[in-house]
This record gives C-alpha cells, sequence and structure tokens, in this order.
C-alpha cells in the first residue's frame, strides 16, 4: 500500500488521541472511584443504580422510623412500668388500710401517699419523646392527661413502616390502658376514688377499690406487653432495614464504583501504549527523503 | 537529415516538457498539507510528427502531454456516503453525551429529590403534629418539583442546543450548495475551453464532501461535468450551477423546535423536510433531539404528571393541621406534556406546610399521620405505565444509556469505515514528499540533460562555423 506522509501524521494524531481517551478514561474511574458517572457507561447498572439509591434512602428512613418509634415505645413502657408499680403500692396500702387495727389519721397519711402516687402517675402518663406526647394518640402536641387525670387524648392508633408497604402499631393506647376503655378499669380515677376513701377514712371504700387496683394492674401489664412486643418487632424491622442498606451499598457499589486495581493496571496499560505511540510516531516522521536530500 | 537547429529544438522543447513535470510535482508537494487534494501526474511523450530524414525517421524529442489527476472512482464515490453516516452517528453521539442530568450520582436528580421526598414523608407520618417535619416535607416536595423542573429544562436546552446547531448547519450547507453550483459552471467553463480543471475538481470535492457529512446529501455526476447533490429523501440540493437553500423555523407541533425547509431550486415554493430525507450531522442532530432527549423528556413528563396527581388524588382526600381538605399537593398540567417542567408545590401547601393533609380525618389532628402513610403507598404504587416511580426512573435512566451507547458504537464504527476508505483515498491520490522528490530530481535531471544537448549542439554549430570561417 502507498503511504503518504498525510497518512502518517494522520495515523500518529489518530493512535495518539485514541491512547490519550483511553488513558483519560482510566483516570477519571481511579480519580472518582465511580465506574458509572453516566447512564451510557453501563445502562442496565446505572438503572440498577438510581433504584438501588431510592432503595436505600427508602430502607435507610424505615431503619430510622422503626428506631425512633422503638425509642417511644420503650419510654411508654418504661412510663407504665412506673404507673404500674404506683398502682401495686396503693394496692398495698389499700390491702393494708382496709384493715380495722389503723386509725383515721392512719389513713389520713395514706391518703397523701396515694395523692403523691396519683400524680407521679399523671406526670409519667404525660410523658414525651422529643416533644410528642406518647400517650395521646393523635392528639399528641400537648399533654393528655390533666391534673384530675381527666384524659384529652384520642383513640388513634399509631402506625409505622416496618418494611416497604407494611405498617405495624407502634403505640399505647391510653384510653384502653388507662382510661379501661372498652371493659377495663380507669386506672387513675381508681387511685383518686383510694385517694377520697383514704381521706374520708372510708373503710368500705378502700376494700371496693381493690378489685379496680387489681385490675388496673394486670391491664396495665397486658399494655407494657403489647408495648414491649411492638418494641421487639420495631428493633427487630430496625435491624432488617439496616441490612438492607448495607446490601443495597454493597450491590451500588458493584454496580458503579470503579475496581481501582483494574483501572490503574489500565491506566498505566494506557499511558505505555501512549508512550509507544508517540515514540513510534516520532521515529516515523524521521524517515523520509527529505532528510538524505538535504 | 536533421539539422543542429532541429537538435537544438529538440533540447528546447524537452527541457520544456521536463519543467513540466518539475512543475507538477513542486505543485504536488506544495500542496502535501492541502485537504481534499488529489496528486497530479504530467504524461511526457514523444513529439510526433517525427522528422523524415531521407529513409529514416528521426525523433523529436518529448512533449508534455498532459496533467491529470491521480483519483480512485470507486473511492471517491465511497467517500460521500461514509463522511455522510459518520457525521450522522458522530453528532448523535455528541448531542447525547451532552446531558448529564440523567447521571445515576448527579446532586439533585429527580432520583436523588424522590428518595428525599418520600423519606420526608415518613417522617411526618410518624411526627405530624411537629411543624419542624411539615415544614421539612414542603420543602422537600419543592425540591422534587424543582428537580423535575430542572431535568426537563436540562433536556429541552439540549434540544434548543440542537436547534442552534440545525440553524448555522444550514446556513453552512447553503455555502457550501453555492461553492458546488459554482464550481459546476467553471470545470464546464474550463473544460470548453479545452484545459483539465484538475484543481477546481478538487475543491468541489472539498465542497461535495463537506456538504454530504452535513447534510447526507451524495454527488451524482451528469454527462456535462456537473455533479448534482441529492438528499437521501431525493431532493436536489444542487443541480448543475443551480443550488436550493435551507432554512430552519420554529414548528409549533414540536414544541416549537426548528423544522428544516428546503427552498427548491424550481421556483417551487419551500418544503419541510422530515428527518429521514436528511442525512449527515443534520440528521444526527434531529435523531438526537427528537429521539432519545425527546423520549427521555416524555418518559419525564408522565412520570412527573402520573406521580404528581397519584399525590394529589391521596392529599385531596386527607385533612391538613389547618383542618383543610379537598386540595391538591401539587400544581401539575392537564396533560403529561410539559408536565416535568411546570410541575410545584401547590401555592397553599407552599405558603402555609399546615395545609398539607398528613391525617385522614379531622378526628385525627393534629399528630395523625395516617394520610402521610398513604402518600407513602404511592412510592411503590404502578403508574401509568404499570411501573412504580423508582422502576419508571431506573428504565429512563437504563433506556436513555442504552440509546447513547449505541449512537457511539454506530459512530465509532462509521469512523472506523470513514478513515477506512480516506486512509484508501489519501493511499491513491495523496502526496507522497518522497515520491514528489523523486520525481522532482528525476525531472531535474532529465533537464540537465536537455539544456545539455542545447549546449552540445551549440558547441557543434560553432564548431562548424569556425569552419567556415
Amino acid at each position: 500500500m502507498r503511504v503518504t506522509d498525510q497518512m502518517i501524521f494522520e495515523r500518529a494524531a489518530t493512535s495518539a488521541g485514541s491512547a490519550r481517551a483511553r488513558a483519560q478514561k482510566a483516570s477519571q474511574e481511579v480519580s472518582s472511584g465511580m465506574r458509572v458517572q453516566h447512564p451510557w457507561d453501563a445502562p442496565a447498572a446505572a438503572g440498577q443504580l438510581v433504584r438501588s439509591q431510592l432503595n436505600q434512602a427508602r430502607m435507610t428512613t424505615i431503619a430510622s422510623t422503626a428506631s425512633q418509634a422503638m425509642d417511644e415505645l420503650d419510654a411508654a413502657d418504661t412510663a407504665l412500668d412506673g404507673v404500674q408499680n404506683a398502682v401495686i403500692r396503693a394496692r398495698e396500702l389499700a390491702m393494708q388500710l382496709a384493715s380495722g387495727t389503723y386509725n383515721a389519721q392512719d389513713r389520713a397519711n395514706a391518703a397523701q401517699e396515694v395523692d403523691g402516687l396519683f400524680k407521679q402517675s399523671v406526670a409519667l402518663l404525660n410523658s414525651d419523646v422529643g416533644g410528642r406526647f406518647i400517650f395521646g394518640g393523635r392528639a399528641d402536641g400537648a399533654p393528655p392527661f390533666d391534673p384530675v387525670g381527666a384524659y384529652s387524648g384520642d383513640s388513634g392508633i399509631r402506625q409505622v413502616e416496618t418494611a416497604p408497604g407494611v405498617t405495624t402499631q407502634a403505640s399505647v393506647q391510653a384510653d384502653v390502658a388507662v382510661k379501661g376503655v372498652g371493659g377495663g378499669v380507669d386506672v387513675l380515677q381508681t387511685l383518686a376514688s383510694l385517694r377520697t376513701a383514704l381521706q374520708v377514712n372510708d373503710v368500705p371504700g378502700i376494700q371496693a377499690s381493690l378489685t379496680g387496683l387489681s385490675t388496673g394492674v394486670t391491664q396495665l401489664s397486658t399494655a407494657r406487653t403489647q408495648a414491649g412486643n411492638g418494641s421487639s418487632l420495631l428493633q427487630l424491622a430496625s435491624n432488617v432495614a439496616r441490612i438492607a442498606v448495607l446490601q443495597e451499598q454493597t450491590q451500588a457499589s458493584h454496580l458503579g464504583d470503579a475496581d481501582i486495581l483494574d483501572a490503574t493496571s489500565r491506566l498505566a496499560m494506557a499511558q505505555r501504549v501512549l508512550e509507544a505511540t508517540l515514540t513510534a510516531s516520532a521515529t516515523t516522521f524521521k524517515g523520509t527523503l527529505l532528510d538524505h536530500l538535504r | 537529415m536533421a539539422s543542429l537547429f532541429n537538435i537544438l529544438s529538440i533540447g528546447a522543447s524537452s527541457a520544456a516538457a521536463q519543467r513540466s513535470a518539475s512543475s507538477t510535482a513542486s505543485h504536488n508537494l506544495g500542496n502535501a498539507n492541502t485537504p481534499g487534494y488529489a496528486r497530479q501526474r504530467t504524461s511526457l511523450e514523444a513529439a510526433l510528427p517525427a522528422l523524415s530524414a531521407g529513409r529514416m525517421l528521426l525523433g523529436q524529442g518529448a512533449r508534455a502531454a498532459n496533467t491529470t489527476q491521480v483519483r480512485n472512482r470507486f473511492l471517491e464515490a465511497q467517500s460521500a456516503a461514509t463522511l455522510s453516516a459518520q457525521a450522522r452517528s458522530g453528532a448523535q453521539a455528541d448531542a447525547l453525551e451532552s446531558l448529564s442530568a440523567l447521571d445515576p450520582s448527579a446532586p439533585g436528580s429527580p432520583g436523588t429529590a424522590l428518595g428525599a421526598f418520600f423519606s420526608s414523608l415518613r417522617g411526618l407520618a410518624q411526627r405530624a403534629s411537629d411543624p419542624g417535619y411539615r415544614q421539612s416535607a414542603v420543602a422537600s416536595a419543592q425540591d422534587l418539583a424543582a428537580s423535575f423542573n430542572r431535568t426537563a429544562a436540562s433536556i429541552e436546552s439540549a434540544r434548543g442546543g440542537l436547534d442552534a446547531n440545525l440553524a448555522g448547519r444550514a446556513l453552512e450547507a447553503n455555502d457550501l450548495s453555492a461553492n458546488v453550483a459554482r464550481l459546476n459552471m467553471e470545470i464546464r467553463t474550463a473544460r470548453a475551453n479545452g484545459s483539465e480543471p484538475n484543481d477546481l475538481m478538487d475543491a468541489r470535492t472539498v465542497a461535495r464532501d463537506a456538504l454530504a457529512a452535513l447534510t447526507g446529501a451524495q454527488p451524482v455526476p451528469d454527462g456535462a461535468g456537473n455533479i448534482s447533490m441529492v438528499l437521501p429523501g431525493g431532493a436536489a440540493l444542487v443541480t448543475g450551477d443551480r443550488s436550493a437553500r435551507l432554512d430552519t423555523l420554529p414548528d409549533p407541533l414540536n414544541r416549537g423546535h426548528t423544522i428544516v425547509r428546503l427552498d427548491g431550486t424550481a421556483g417551487s415554493p419551500p418544503v419541510a423536510l422530515a428527518a429521514a430525507q436528511l442525512g449527515g450531522s443534520m440528521r444526527g442532530d434531529l435523531d438526537a433531539r427528537d429521539g432519545a432527549l425527546k423520549t427521555a423528556l416524555d418518559q419525564v413528563d408522565q412520570l412527573a404528571f402520573d406521580l404528581g396527581n397519584a399525590l394529589n388524588a391521596v392529599h385531596r382526600s386527607g385533612v391538613g393541621a389547618d383542618g383543610s381538605t379537598g386540595s391538591d399537593l401539587f400544581t401539575i398540567a392537564a396533560t403529561a406534556a410539559g408536565a416535568a417542567s411546570t410541575i410545584q408545590v401547590s401555592a397553599a401547601v407552599a405558603a402555609n406546610p399546615q395545609s398539607l393533609a398528613a391525617s385522614t380525618v379531622a378526628a385525627g389532628l393534629p399528630g395523625g399521620g395516617d394520610n402521610a402513610q398513604r402518600l407513602i403507598d404511592v412510592e411503590s404504587a404502578s403508574l401509568s405505565n404499570g411501573r412504580n416511580a423508582s422502576a419508571t426512573l431506573g428504565a429512563l435512566v437504563s433506556g436513555y444509556g442504552s440509546e447513547t451507547r449505541s449512537a457511539r458504537a454506530t459512530s465509532d464504527a462509521d469512523t472506523l469505515l470513514a478513515q477506512n476508505v480516506q486512509s484508501l483515498r489519501e493511499a491513491a491520490s495523496g502526496v507522497s514528499i518522497d515520491d514528489e522528490l523523486i520525481d522532482l530530481t528525476r525531472s531535474q535531471r532529465a533537464y540537465e540533460a536537455a539544456l545539455k544537448v542545447i549546449t552540445t549542439a551549440d558547441e557543434m554549430m560553432d564548431s562548424l562555423l569556425r569552419l567556415r570561417g
């Protein structure tokens, strides 16, 4: 084949350009650490990367909200534990002071203790986590119990997403657990009745409160069990979501991250090819008749 | 019998012939780097008629017969077609690769904004009574709308850039068409005067190839020495010494993007050219603008439209913390066309985040987040294409990537083919400095020999004159 000078220069420019492009691509991969920067670098992987990023965001938030809900359920459990202990103590006092061996002064002193237990229970039931009153149902912006134990919350049940499209109950229904809606007893009202009976030295009244207090203890225990179960479930959901995030991150890394070893090796190879191309071109440029005719 | 004067004449004519050959070699060397130049060769031949000397015929030396170009007609015919294909696929791939809005890791991309929006809704579902979470959800909804706006604007900007390309290329094509037509006429005139207009033909080849690369017009030679330039759709850009003009004007049926028109050579009214009636880089621009870029824009529009409407439907059925109900979350166009570029958070929600309907019932206020949970469910719901938002976005990115990758692969193949043809053409017609130096030296030696003939004849004549004297 006849080779002209323009062909030699064209070939040199094309070969050097192509070697430079390969070196640039490998260099970009090494410096950015990313194999897929544009959709056309790997179309299928780019689409999967987008889905994976969305899944990561979704599972990260699910893990985070489940964890927050778990914290609130744990706080509710702690509060209910305190209320339950208060009711147990009140029941002990009721059993003790229902006996005829105690006088009115003893009962008045006990009434003061029960009053303290009542106030302590109200305070516990007005617990908030990050400003959210956990026993208010959906009316969670203000303390749900007033000083006399009246409830201003509602029966709303908080649902938390534990997996995409799957929700679970993540709140204690104070109207059921404390106020006895649905067949239970009003725990605070029972405490208040005991307090009144003690204050007025009403022994039959004290005796009558015992059943309610026992039912209240059971009622609170049931609520705590539900809270504990919910907390465990949310803990599990949070862990599963975190694992899913890690899996998504791993997948995204496989899809989009550069294999640094491979990219570095390709960079070295491309640089070597570029040097060889430039050397070969420079040598070819010299071999003309013009040099010999001078 | 040959006279001494005849020998002098032979020397003179041979020297002139060698000078012509030297001149051609010099011309070739001078044009060694001229694009489109085809090397020329001066043919020498024995001067006729031979001189009769008795029964002998004595030669009359040499003369330059003609100067012709060295061209391979097959490769010349291939050149325009391969340059057109290379320009088309190259323009398309370059245009598609100029868009970065769909990069998987681009900051502020719809994917990132979509993930952040649903994350903020998840937070709101748990803390609907917290104004901070409500404000955050509205802000992320605004980010999502802005992300759709930006993506649509980026794609439209890329399409608009191609409109500007087309207008510029049309002007360039008009100059080239006029050039080819003028050169057709000059070549005809030169030939009518009996000369071979090699350099004019080179200039026409350059203009022809450039026109083919721009418009895809292919050369069709006629018997008179003209070449017509015919577009892929059959319309003529150049016929003899007449050239048509291309122009561009906005097409209201295609969002105001330009349409290419041909103002024909026969005085007929301008006609709109479909993409298939063009080739070269103009076709590449149109393929990119109305192909993958438009598809991507339509898909982004459809996603914004479907997602916005699905979220609105849920939002309308909920109740805001301020008790408002029946309001939209997003303001969306009536149809999918243009939805991504115009979608916004509704003015009411933007002005008052309390109107974000996180609860399904008024009784659930202020902490009810069940409607926010229903809004979250839209993330997994099937849209009009049967896929959810995440899969739709993934398919959009993959589809655009595949189109671009395919265009680049075609461009690489077309470039290789064009380079191969250009290389073969250069091998046949290009100037080799070595060859020309050899020719120049050969002509120089022959020229020196011819001068020696003249010197010898002169000495012979001098000797003869001295005998007489």
